[in-house]
């Protein structure tokens, strides 16, 4: 792997590894250069992805030249890198570990270096530098190991046969050679606001040994059983990375500000967890076979949006809180793209999807033969009754765009969506039907705007907003959600048109026209997915079946995928791993699935 | 000046020096938690050993709080300001002596200058004036003990 010359390795190259309260990202040469602590919406104490320089880094690898491979130990979230140099070669399995038996840290990170054949130095380096890099840390040594702390954050760095720890003014570095059958433990214990649990080898050890069976245990509960089966157990892995235990929610993605084009002003932080995705996950892990996760993440959301009701966010705090605040950090920016956010001003603007997939979620919940309460019932009813009175509105999309408000189709096909599933729900006694006349009529006049105003004939294709011309991926998701029969006239229409102008191969584009910011983007993932998902929905099943095929082609080398890749080249640009493609990726297959079922 | 009074004052005391270092503790100036290292001293499960800290913590609380009373009654006299001094004193004896060097004898998961090769301690030690947790420790704790000595001694006095 090469970095450029200012440290920075492509996106591409990151693995990441988490304990369901925290996520790390791996470059392929070792460096850890993302980790928030303690939590996956917590400043950071490694950001070296955003600042080469002044972020900090968790640096191991051979101090000679190597060769490195990577993989997931099966069916977990522990990394294995491989580096092999002239000498010998040496394994590195790095994993954020769960609590087992006895007294654990608060969050605990393990690097075991394990040598294969021949003898191999390593070299490695902690940079822990907190608060996204601009509170002071301080770094000293104690009794057998080293800690470094800013504020209530504290880090201790325990090593056990891998070199003697040396302070070198804020960092902590050592050197050692491995041999055959040898193994070096570097341990990094982490806390916040209280003193630091420091473990020993074999405690260390024991949990590492924990973690990968707690993995193990979890992925037995998998019962998708189609195509693409390798790809969905690891979408479904990076997923469970993105939940964020103490809550149900699942963030958008791990980190913040990962560019959508190289030296360009897209950088978010997509920390958060949207509503926009609610169906998706739900619909995800119930696919997967998970109705306890599916469940947690409806409880989750209907608490986060208890303090909103009945207007909802678009997007909540991963414990729930409506605030998200963005401001800008004084970092460089992966490869100098500016400016780096904390926060998400996303969370103020009116995107009226957002309605249709929580009520396509309590749909899916409900259906599922979960009991939804007299209290949730009746706020679904209310958000119900709100989508009636305001679909009409112009809103910011699902793309969040910063430019005006508009009337943009796909908002429009997910308040259909919204009032549909409330007359549903309803209909079924889940929800009170005091209103279930209004909602059906409101339903129908969405349909009728829809028709009228959101459809070219020109293009014979649905359109990105009312009375336009341009197109819009989004529109892929009629057909996913159920707003439109997938292999109508419509709908066929609709993917020739996506087909001709925004589809290039296996990449696919959010939208064709302007949308209030500056430069470009490269093709969105999760889009792509969706084009396959609707080839299958429409029994275009070898068409699915070929693109899926390109796009599990295009993960990098353990499966992951950023928000966006460049259709040149293949590089990943936004922020990474994102749930929202592993999320369509798990839709796509199944609908695969269903498609070859169909067929038979 | 009664026990009753002691005690309450006691419990009410508690609770404010905890809510106060729980504060300190979330904007970034101290990591001390005090319920945590008395709970670690008898399990080692997290959840456990916070929940039994608490109940610990303010027992502890109420057996000072009876201290501060058997010094009232001897001098004959009690109020904010001498509770705030008491406070003062009591504060400065936790942070070098109870929770530095007496702590670190009876507490199984901590270690101590004189620990050796056949244990392995856990829990990060203190250190004199509780340093290790954060360089404003010492000022936090200090404040948030004459805050409690003050709750105790004007409690006590205006118990009759």
């Amino acid at each position: 792997m090469t970095r450029d010359e200012r440290g920075y390795a492509p996106i591409r190259e990151y693995a990441a590894i988490g304990d369901g309260r925290t996520v790390a990202l791996v470059a392929t040469d070792g460096s850890i250069d993302w980790l928030p602590l303690p939590n996956l919406d917590s400043p950071s104490v490694f950001a070296a992805i955003l600042d080469a320089d002044r972020g900090g880094r968790f640096s191991l690898e051979p101090d000679t030249e190597y060769t490195a491979s990577r993989r997931y130990l099966p069916e977990t979230n522990l990394l294995e890198t491989t580096f092999t140099t002239s000498d010998g070669e040496v394994r590195v399995v790095d994993g954020l570990l769960f609590d087992g038996r006895g007294l654990a840290p608060l969050r605990e990170l393990v690097r075991v270096v394990e040598g294969v054949r021949g003898t191999v130095p390593i070299r490695w380096s902690v940079e822990p530098r907190f608060g996204y890099g601009s509170a002071r840390t301080a770094v000293g040594a104690r009794d057998g190991f080293v800690v470094a702390s800013a504020g209530s954050d504290a880090l201790a760095v325990r090593s056990f046969e891998a070199g003697e720890p040396t302070i070198d003014r804020d960092r902590v570095h050592g050197r050692f050679e491995t041999g055959a059958g040898s193994t070096s433990v570097i341990v990094l214990s982490a806390t916040r606001g209280e003193p630091l649990v420091v473990p020993d080898r074999v405690e260390t050890l024991t949990r590492l040994d924990e973690t990968r069976d707690g993995w193990r245990r979890w992925v037995d509960g998998l019962t998708y059983d189609g195509p693409f089966r390798d790809a969905v157990l690891r979408s479904g892995l990076a997923l469970k990375l993105l939940v964020f235990a103490p809550s149900g929610a699942i963030a958008g993605a791990a980190t913040t500000s990962l560019p959508e084009e190289i030296g360009g002003e897209r950088n978010w932080d997509y920390r958060y967890s949207w509503v926009r995705d609610a169906a998706f996950t739900l619909g995800a892990f119930l696919t997967l076979g998970y109705p306890q996760e599916a469940r947690a993440y409806f409880w989750w959301l209907m608490s986060a949006s208890q303090i909103t009701k009945p207007r909802l966010q678009v997007l909540y705090r991963l414990d729930g809180d409506p605030r998200a605040d963005e401001r800008t950090l004084d970092l460089e920016g992966y490869r100098g793209s500016r400016p780096v956010r904390a926060g998400n001003a996303a969370a103020d603007q009116t995107q009226l999807d957002i309605y249709g997939s929580l009520l396509e979620c309590a749909w899916l919940y409900a259906n599922e033969g979960n009991r939804v309460d007299r209290d949730i019932a009746a706020r679904l009813a209310g958000i119900a009754d709100l989508v009636a009175e305001i679909w009409s509105n112009p809103d910011s999309g699902i793309w969040e765009v910063r430019s005006a408000p508009r009337h943009f189709t796909q908002s429009k096909m997910m308040c259909w969506l919204a009032l549909d599933r409330a007359v549903s729900l309803a209909g079924a006694s889940h929800i009170p039907a005091d209103h279930v006349a209004r909602w059906a009529r409101e339903r129908d006049a969405v349909r009728d705007f829809v028709e009228e105003r959101c459809w070219s004939e020109r293009l014979q294709s649905y359109v990105r907003s009312a009375d336009s011309e341009d197109l819009d991926a989004s529109l892929l998701l009629a057909s996913l959600l159920g707003y439109a029969e997938p292999s109508g006239a419509r709908m066929a229409g609709t993917l020739d048109a996506l087909d001709r102008q925004l589809r290039d191969g296996p990449f696919v584009k959010r939208y064709s026209a302007e949308d209030g910011l500056e430069g470009g983007e490269g093709a969105f993932l999760a889009c792509s997915f969706w084009f396959a998902d609707a080839l299958a929905r429409a029994d275009r099943l070898d068409d699915a079946v070929q693109m899926l095929r390109q796009l599990v082609e295009i993960a990098n080398d353990v499966g992951l995928y950023a928000e966006e890749a460049d259709p040149a080249d293949g590089a990943f640009l936004g922020n990474v791993p994102q749930a929202l493609p592993h999320l369509a990726l798990i839709g796509a297959a199944s609908s695969i699935r269903e498609a070859e079922r169909r067929r038979r | 000046m009664s026990i009753s009074g002691a005690l309450a004052g006691g419990l009410l005391g508690t609770f404010v020096l905890t809510t106060v270092l729980r504060m300190a503790s979330e904007l970034g100036l101290t990591r001390v938690d005090l319920p945590f290292l008395l709970g670690t001293a008898v399990t080692e499960n997290r959840t456990r050993a916070k929940a039994l800290g608490y109940v610990a913590h303010f027992g502890f609380g109420l057996l000072f709080a009876l201290g501060y009373y058997l010094v009232f009654r001897m001098i004959g006299s009690s109020g904010w300001l001498l509770g705030a001094t008491f406070g003062l004193v009591h504060g400065l004896f936790a942070g070098t002596a109870l929770v530095n060097i007496l702590l670190p004898l009876v507490h199984p998961r901590m270690g101590a200058p004189w620990t050796d090769a056949r244990r392995t301690p856990l829990v990060e030690r203190p250190s004199f004036l509780m340093l290790n947790y954060g360089a404003s420790t010492p000022v936090v704790s200090m404040i948030a003990h004459v805050v409690y000595g003050a709750i105790v001694g004007g409690v006590t006095s205006m118990a009759g």
